[in-house]
């Protein structure tokens, strides 16, 4: 890493200073856009998750077919053989159609999950920082007995409870999501609850709701953000890792997890059959993680200097 | 030298005059049903010098699967087997399945270790014939009313003596196990002297099968006793039995091992009892204690873990690799592979009286059974080491009735002018539909690579003809604690036993719904087959029951039957004496012994 030296920092600093200068007199959409195009790991991440999203979304329309068609006559086909893109399984189901389908159940989930950690973190961890007192001891206990729960286990009581299957998943995923997230909103909260804005807005008589709406979830809600897509990652590996051990996905309906699953007792056959699959988690997790990366460095350049050494 | 057949003569004479290598010889004196080791002893007696190619040779151990005949020795190593067996060593066995409590009164599955630590008043020689195993000798009355066991005291693990009156405690007290019903024409135990005598209900041709089993394997009923806080009053019933530590942490019996170690999910360990009187087993070439120090049972439940574990050299043994890693161990010149027909099956339950709309109706479940493509399934999920089952039975059962063939075959024409005679109409969303009710039921599986696929197969197949199967994969506790219940319409079951029509009749009799009678069926006809199987005097009455039996299961479908797998054993060719065949489960370990 290169060190810091004091004409590095002053061209960055005239560099920032230009840029905003510019930002001015353009829109906000041509801002977001250029703010893409600088940040690199934001450009890989929505490439890659643009093709990944596209995969799931159209490729089953492109390649057609139906993902529970078993073929005894051609099974353990590898990639590019006569009428199996990317070979087919121990059951002579066509890999390519089940991939696809595999990452719109992964990203199904992912979005289930996030959106459920995401709204619930952000409602109890606001209330739980602002109102402080018991309501903050409630909270922060039922969050942190949460959080202190090993996923897996969760999601077996869930599984025991409700049966195994997609739905067991996204709550158990979401509920140990949401106590993560939770617990940094309501950290952020009490910091700014410190803030002169905050103080002024209660000495000017505005409601709490009012507070929250207009001054604290504007404020929390860009680390918030940079957060729930790491836990997008989170998600996506937790549905495959349930699904690899039989929790989540139940068959015909095809997972990442349960394709690797499935695959990997036909190794020293045809390794493309969790390989496959195998890859597509590793671009979908890669994809998520760079887009976390780069709109944390989009909502807190700080921490892009630090990276740098520029403080 | 022994006087040979001409055609053995033959192939000796090309050996002679070198237009055969010792290996050629081998493989052409297997294939004329020569076992290796009586090969070996051919070529010791015509002055042959040992070839080192032989000890490397690839053994002759897996030809056609189906047929018991081919269980003929491997033994391709004659020159260790020469020098007489190694003393000592730890055999490590890979088991594809959990251990099982080492207590056979209340276990609910016995596995290799019941081998190892127990003995069976009888057991089962490789010519199918029961011999002696705890007992000296046996004998039937004319009548068939009276089995006489003559029996010798004998000590056990813990040191004391086992009489003929502690094995007729033990028959009474095992009466009340869940399986004991297996043998329900035996109505009570005497003793007679040295002698336990089994009184019959009725003269019955199966009394013998039961008893060589694990569940009817011999403990110190004294030990059994005293740690399980057994009363009389509650029988098996009571709380006492259920906290016993008999089976888990004491085991008390007369076999030449001694259990040392059992962790579910891991292991089981036992150790060589040097006390050991003996064994009356006539077919065992060591009568005193094992050649083994100890054996080790490592669980390996991942499928395609098995194979990759033994080539590795982790265990010296293995009980059924993953089917796909067969071909790859049979070239390998270090492993021995056995192949048997197994005595068990896949089937899938249809509950009958939860879901009467759906399974009430025979020709439902006659177009779903023509649905199945089995034989599609044994080439895919098996690689073609096993059979299709159209009934009941494997199909190298001494009773199978090829009838059976006949019915269940795999037609989607018929399935579908089946269903849509039986007034299931298509949907518009490919689903049938009856009176408003769609044809679309749960099906649950247990959490295991074959029987998941097995299950996804036939779903998918119901499927063409219009029924939704939703496959539930669920742990192995939830299977059976939901199984049979209310509110679970169709399940996959693998059985495993090695007399079918003793524990298939416990599927679907009509004194056993609900469990395991999960189909809740209740079909006269079977019963009477039962019955009439469980009358049978005559081998001949045995047959015409069986058949019986078969014909009615396969034409009213209490349960629908898939495949029959094979049964695959492996040894490193350093193991010696370990000879899996086709009557038992389990191999023993009297002889076995590991090459230094």
């Amino acid at each position: 890493m290169k060190a810091a030296t004091p004409q590095s920092y002053l061209a960055e600093w005239n560099q920032r200073l230009l840029d905003f200068e510019e930002s001015q007199h353009i829109s906000a959409f041509r801002r977001g856009i250029r703010n893409l195009v600088r940040n690199r790991l934001l450009l890989s991440g929505v490439i890659l998750a643009v093709l990944v999203v596209g995969a799931g979304l159209i490729g089953p329309i492109i390649i057609g077919g139906d993902y529970e068609l078993i073929n005894f006559s051609n099974i353990h086909a590898t990639p590019f053989s006569e009428g199996a893109l990317l070979g087919t399984d121990h059951l002579g189901r066509d890999t390519a159609i089940r991939l696809f389908v595999a990452i719109r159940v992964s990203l199904a989930v992912a979005v289930g999950v996030t959106g459920l950690a995401l709204v619930a973190g952000l409602a109890i961890g606001t209330v739980s920082g602002f109102r402080g007192g018991w309501t903050d001891r409630s909270f922060s206990g039922v969050m942190d007995f949460i959080w202190g729960f090993p996923l897996i286990l969760v999601a077996v009581l869930f599984a025991g409870g409700l049966g195994e299957g997609l739905l067991s998943v996204i709550l158990a995923v979401g509920l140990v999501n949401m106590a993560a997230i939770a617990r940094v909103v309501r950290g952020e909260v009490l910091a700014l609850s410190e803030r002169e804005f905050i103080e002024a807005a209660r000495a000017g008589g505005l409601s709490n709701w009012r507070i929250i709406r207009k001054h604290l979830l504007p404020n929390i809600l860009a680390p918030a953000l940079v957060l729930a897509s790491y836990y997008v990652a989170v998600a996506i590996i937790a549905e495959a890792a349930l699904s690899f051990i039989g929790l989540g996905a139940q068959p015909p309906l095809p997972s990442l997890g349960q394709m690797v699953a499935e695959g990997r007792n036909f190794l020293q056959l045809n390794h493309w059959e969790t390989t496959v699959p195998g890859l597509a988690l590793v671009v979908m997790v890669l994809s998520v993680s760079l887009i976390g990366d780069g709109l944390r460095d989009v909502f807190d350049p700080r921490l892009r200097h630090e990276a740098k050494g520029l403080d | 030298m022994t006087e040979n057949s001409p055609e053995i003569q033959s192939i000796l004479d090309e050996y002679q005059q070198k237009r055969l290598n010792r290996r050629q010889f081998l493989k052409k004196v297997g294939a004329a049903g020569i076992g290796a080791t009586a090969a070996a002893a051919i070529l010791a007696s015509c002055g042959d010098d040992d070839d080192p190619v032989a000890t490397t040779a690839p053994p002759e151990t897996t030809a056609a699967p189906a047929a018991p005949e081919t269980t003929a020795a491997p033994e391709t190593t004659a020159a260790p087997e020469d020098m007489g067996p190694t003393k000592g060593g730890t055999l490590r066995e890979g088991y594809n399945r959990d251990v099982s409590k080492h207590d056979p009164i209340t276990t609910n599955w016995y596995d290799p270790a019941f081998f190892a630590i127990y003995e069976a008043i009888v057991t089962v020689s490789p010519d199918g014939e029961f011999v002696p195993q705890y007992c000296t000798d046996f004998s039937v009355s004319d009548d068939g009313l009276e089995y006489r066991f003559t029996v010798e005291d004998r000590p056990s693990h813990s040191g004391g003596m086992i009489t003929a009156a502690d094995v007729a405690e033990f028959y009474r007290i095992q009466k009340f196990s869940f399986i004991a019903s297996l043998a329900s024409p035996i109505s009570h135990y005497e003793v007679d002297g040295n002698q336990v005598v089994a009184k019959m209900n009725n003269a019955w041709v199966g009394t013998l099968g039961p008893l060589a089993t694990g569940y009817w394997r011999l403990a110190n009923i004294n030990t059994w006793k005293e740690v399980g806080g057994y009363e009389e009053e509650t029988a098996l019933g009571g709380d006492s039995v259920v906290a016993s530590v008999y089976g888990t942490e004491i085991v008390d019996a007369t076999g030449p091992f001694t259990h040392e170690e059992w962790v579910p999910g891991s292991h089981s360990y036992v150790k060589r009892w040097d006390d050991y009187p003996g064994s009356n087993v006539p077919y065992f070439e060591n009568k005193g204690p094992a050649h083994l120090d100890a054996i080790r049972w490592t669980v390996i439940t991942e499928a395609g873990q098995r194979a990759t574990q033994l080539e590795n050299g982790d265990i010296d043994t293995l009980l059924n690799p993953a089917h796909q890693d067969l071909a790859r161990l049979e070239e390998n010149p270090d492993l021995t592979v056995y192949r048997h027909a197994e005595w068990s099956g896949y089937f899938m339950f249809m509950n009958r009286e939860n879901f009467p709309e759906i399974f009430g109706d025979v020709e439902t479940r006659r177009g779903l059974s023509h649905a199945v493509d089995r034989e599609g399934m044994v080439q895919a999920l098996l690689f073609g080491n096993g059979a299709a089952t159209y009934g009941p039975f494997p199909t190298t059962d001494r009773f199978y009735d090829p009838a059976v063939e006949a019915l269940n075959n795999y037609d989607v024409a018929e399935a579908n002018r089946v269903l849509d005679a039986a007034g299931w109409s298509m949907g518009s969303d490919g689903v049938r539909e009856r009176d408003g009710v769609p044809l679309q039921f749960e099906f649950m599986v247990e959490n295991e690579s074959l029987q998941t696929a097995i299950a996804t197969a036939a779903a998918a197949q119901f499927a063409q003809v219009g029924a939704q199967a939703d496959v539930n994969v669920v742990d192995r506790a939830v299977w059976f604690e939901r199984a049979g219940g209310p509110e679970v319409a169709a399940g996959l079951f693998m059985w495993l036993w090695p007399i079918p029509i003793d524990v298939l009749t416990l599927f679907c009799a009509s004194y056993t719904i609900p469990v395991p009678n999960w189909s809740h069926a209740n079909e006269p006809r079977i019963d009477q087959a039962i019955a009439d199987w469980q009358n049978a005097g005559t081998v001949e009455a045995a047959a015409k029951a069986q058949s019986d039996f078969q014909m009615a299961w396969a034409e009213t479908l209490p349960n629908m039957s898939f495949i029959n797998q094979n049964s695959t054993f492996v040894k490193n060719n350093r193991v010696h004496g370990w000879a899996p065949f086709v009557w038992l489960l389990y191999p023993y370990y009297n002889d076995t012994w590991i090459e230094a």
